[in-house]
């Protein structure tokens, strides 16, 4: 029983340094004139990533991805973090929901 | 613009009309009164405004995860409330009958701020970019009321579609639905949680993209209705099916229970 628990703990501990450790890469993306810069971004397959979304413009945005499963308002000139990832290699769309037409991306995981 | 408005409005009000649907139709079948409904609008319009007027606040509390936090909160306790729905639905619970209108109502108010403050949130930008009415009035508020309208109108037929069928098979129809928008719900908060990184991630367990596509029309109903996502992980499929699992026990135990009594009486 002692071995369990012990074995437990360690495996407890592990996942936790593993969490506190294990920094994912953080990428920018701006928006700017409700666009994104850079409209594609490039990340690593297979490996969490840290977006960090800055939007320069006055007015609120959302950022989001039906292929990412991810949404999120940013306030105008504010800034947001958004994980993603671990991510098949392939191309997943992005948009500004409140600009549809323009505020599109892509991100590249390869 | 116009048609972006659109689409924006009824993204929004689609979940919330065909969930506002069901719940009226289990008020309707018990003939209670409308006051959790006019008191659940009432109170979630004024919540949604409050917090988009925090929005800025909430957003950076915890690291920058504070708007998933709270929205993850919130829908999970909607689930919870559904969940409660589902039990008295199965189980037919006369005791908590009064308990349910206030069941129904934070459900509503929970719904409502959730959907409504992205929407004051887009119309304040909306409203900093274009300073004359015209524009306001013919683009905003216009497309708007076009997109709520077709959301409510949705709601109104999914309304009359549960109403179409008998009490008994409208009990049935009512504890399905509710579980799959619950499981669903339980599904976004998860993705929620994920995007901050406080539930851990891990690559799609499958890509039904090709079946149905999850950012249409279809995808977007089933999404209302059925939690649908293309691409769920393995902590959202496992989710889901726990709670349909739940629905099931319980259907299991009233059947048990009701045998039981059945067989009690004939002796």
């Amino acid at each position: 029983m002692i071995k369990v628990i012990r074995l437990v703990c360690l495996a407890l501990s592990l996942s936790i340094s593993s969490v506190s450790f294990a920094k994912p890469p953080i990428i920018e993306i701006r928006i700017k004139d409700h666009l994104f810069y850079p409209a594609e971004v490039k990340v690593p397959a297979n490996k969490k990533v840290k977006l960090l979304v800055i939007n320069e413009d006055p007015t609120p945005e959302e950022f989001e991805s039906y292929e990412l499963n991810r949404e999120k308002v940013i306030l105008g000139n504010r800034k947001a973090v958004i994980f993603i990832g671990p991510l098949k290699p392939g191309k997943y769309p992005f948009f500004g929901e409140f600009n549809m037409s323009t505020a599109l991306g892509t991100v590249i995981a390869e | 613009m116009l048609l972006d408005t659109i689409t924006l409005v009824l993204r929004e009000t689609l979940e919330a009309g065909i969930l506002i649907a069901i719940l009226l139709s289990i008020a309707n079948i018990k003939r209670f009164s409308k006051r959790w409904l006019w008191a659940g609008l009432a109170i979630g319009s004024v919540l949604a405004y409050v917090y988009s007027i925090n929005f800025d606040g909430v957003s950076e509390w915890l690291d920058y995860a504070g708007q998933e936090v709270l929205n993850a909160s919130m829908q999970i306790t909607v689930a919870v409330m559904l969940m409660l729905l589902v039990a008295w639905l199965i189980f037919k619970i006369e005791t908590l009958e009064p308990a349910v209108p206030f069941v129904l109502a934070i459900t509503v108010v929970l719904l409502l701020t959730r959907e409504l403050t992205e929407m004051f949130i887009f119309y304040s930008g909306f409203f900093q970019v274009h300073e004359d009415w015209v524009t306001r009035l013919n683009s905003g508020i216009t497309s708007g009321f076009i997109g709520l309208m077709i959301g409510v109108s949705i709601g109104v037929l999914f309304h009359a579609a549960i109403r179409y069928w008998s009490d008994r098979a409208a009990n049935r129809i009512q504890i399905t639905l509710l579980s799959l928008v619950a499981a669903g719900l339980f599904v976004q908060a998860t993705q929620l949680l994920m995007q901050v990184d406080w539930v851990s991630s891990t690559s799609a367990v499958w890509d039904s993209n090709w079946l149905i596509q999850e950012s249409s029309i279809v995808g977007q109903m089933t999404y209302a209705v059925f939690g649908y996502e293309a691409t769920p992980t393995v902590t959202e499929v496992v989710g889901y099916m726990g709670i349909i699992l739940c629905t099931v026990a319980m259907l299991i135990l009233s059947r048990f229970m009701k045998d039981k009594s059945e067989i009690s009486h004939a002796n």
